[in-house]
């Protein structure tokens, strides 16, 4: 079973507890191998809708990641499929050691102790850390933090990687280092970021939203070039 | 800001960290309970556990400062006890000390009490400094601890310091904007800030939660850990409990010799 789509979100509507609007009407798709930058103002929705790609967060409205529909009986093959990277590095890294954090995905997909191995070490060495399982993460410098989170999904081999911030808090040369690693990886990905430098380096396509509302959906060339458009919704300030 | 783990030590190569940490776990606790049943007057079995536990911890080459430091932070909670145990009324003699009257019963209690608690704490620190963390948490779970301890244990050795560098950072802020006088009239903000950082530490637990959620978490941590013991535990094991053995039993086994 083959699909060419590896997001379609249908009239997507989230609120939050408190009743405030979060998601209003999302619809989007994201092709297959395609990499897309999701723009957007603090408190735009950007991380509340990546939260709907592997099921953490379930609004209303139709959402289907590589063309099954996320349910309870979906989420484990979806969670498989997608690798979600979160903001703050210390929340993504929770084990004793660096070895633990990248295996806990393996592990809990029921591997073999050696597919479990390589496949760490594999993670590791596409990150540039070979060497630092043993570690505790909380003795890794910022970036290498950012650098091991991105390790512990690629051990679980997704096929479409979401990032939120992945160079937020980091020095130039941490930042350089992230998007090389970002740009070898041939899967699809989402990108959430406010830097467009970033974004027109990492992505063909950019998702501008503000408010909780897709406003722009298209090249990134047309995107970034739109500027009376990137001022109006805050991502370049005059 | 850098902080020291409690297994520090871990990491250097010695026979004792290269032991299976169930071992370890077997070998200290079997040492703790031969120690807190000794009777209070076998001072030469006594004796004799602090030489084992010393030559256990030359092998380990941890620091026997470190060490050491980690056992007086028991001292303030024994002595509390303690202390005036000798001052009451015992049966045994009694001894004068500048005016003091010092009872010889209520002094073996200050020994044997101290003694043992000194033993015990020394003990554990040796083996959580000798251990890899994840090791140690590997062993107790396959020797049957609950997995609840096990989950609350890994997550507090991983995020103690990330709550104490943030509450630091807040204090920094604090007493960046001119925090000072007493800390009496300063209460409210205190108060202020344990429930901030008590908010963090909860929203913190809710995005780590997802984060493994994420990665395919079912409700159980599980681990790679299948560690065998292996010939050298067992000689580990029986070496050591069979000399704590024998300094817990010898008064009972001269008697014995000599009785028949």
């Amino acid at each position: 079973m083959h699909h060419n789509k590896a997001v379609e979100i249908k009239n997507l509507h989230y609120k939050y507890p408190d009743g405030t609007m979060a998601l209003d009407d999302i619809n989007i798709t994201i092709e297959h191998g395609e990499s897309v930058a999701l723009l957007g103002p603090n408190g735009a929705g950007k991380s509340t809708l990546i939260l709907h790609l592997n099921g953490i967060l379930r609004g209303n409205g139709e959402i289907k990641v590589f063309g099954l529909p996320v349910n309870k009986h979906t989420l484990k093959e979806i969670r498989r499929r997608v690798g979600l990277v979160f903001q703050d590095p210390d929340d993504q890294l929770f084990c004793p050691t660096v070895f633990e954090d990248v295996a806990f995905g393996p592990i809990n997909m029921g591997l073999t102790k050696e597919e479990i191995s390589t496949r760490v070490n594999k993670a590791l060495a596409s990150v540039e850390l070979e060497g630092f399982g043993k570690r505790s993460a909380y003795h890794l410098s910022f970036g290498q933090k950012k650098r091991v989170a991105i390790a512990t999904v690629l051990s679980m081999e997704p096929d479409m990687l979401v990032l939120d911030e992945p160079t937020s808090n980091l020095d130039p040369r941490g930042r350089g280092k992230i998007i090389k690693i970002l740009n070898s990886l041939p899967v699809t990905k989402v990108v959430v970021t406010h830097n467009l430098n970033e974004a027109a380096k990492l992505c063909k396509k950019a998702i501008i939203m503000d408010k909780g509302r897709i406003v722009a959906d298209e090249d990134i060339e047309k995107v970034l070039s739109n500027r009376p458009m990137l001022e109006a919704h805050g991502l370049i300030s005059s | 800001m850098k902080h020291f783990f409690i297994d520090k030590y871990s990491e250097i190569k010695s026979p004792i960290n290269d032991l299976n940490a169930r071992a370890k776990v077997i070998i200290f606790f079997a040492l703790i309970l031969l120690c807190a049943t000794t009777p209070p007057n076998a001072f030469l079995a006594f004796g004799g556990y602090y030489l084992i536990l010393s030559g256990i911890l030359l092998v380990s080459k941890v620091p026997l400062g470190f060490v050491l430091k980690r056992t007086v932070v028991a001292a303030p909670f024994v002595l509390m006890v303690t202390l005036f145990i000798p001052f009451m009324e015992g049966g045994g003699g009694s001894y004068n000390l500048w005016g003091l009257t010092l009872h010889r019963s209520g002094l073996i209690v200050l020994f044997n009490v101290s003694v043992k608690a000194f033993f015990g704490v020394a003990a554990l620190t040796l083996l959580t400094s000798a251990t890899p963390f994840n090791e140690l948490m590997d062993g107790l779970k396959q020797m049957g601890v609950p997995k609840i301890f096990i989950t609350t244990a890994s997550f507090m050795y991983r995020y103690i310091f990330v709550v104490v560098n943030e509450a630091m950072r807040m204090k920094r802020a604090r007493d960046s904007r001119n925090f000072e006088g007493k800390w009496i009239w300063q209460t409210r903000t205190i108060g202020h800030m344990i429930a901030t950082l008590f908010l963090r530490s909860y929203e913190r637990g809710e995005r780590i939660y997802s984060a493994m959620l994420s990665r395919g978490y079912d409700g159980e941590v599980k681990s790679l850990g299948k560690h065998p013991i292996v010939f050298k535990d067992v000689v580990f094991i029986t070496l050591i409990i069979s000399l704590a053995a024998l300094l817990r039993f010898s008064h009972a086994l001269t008697k014995l010799i000599s009785g028949s």
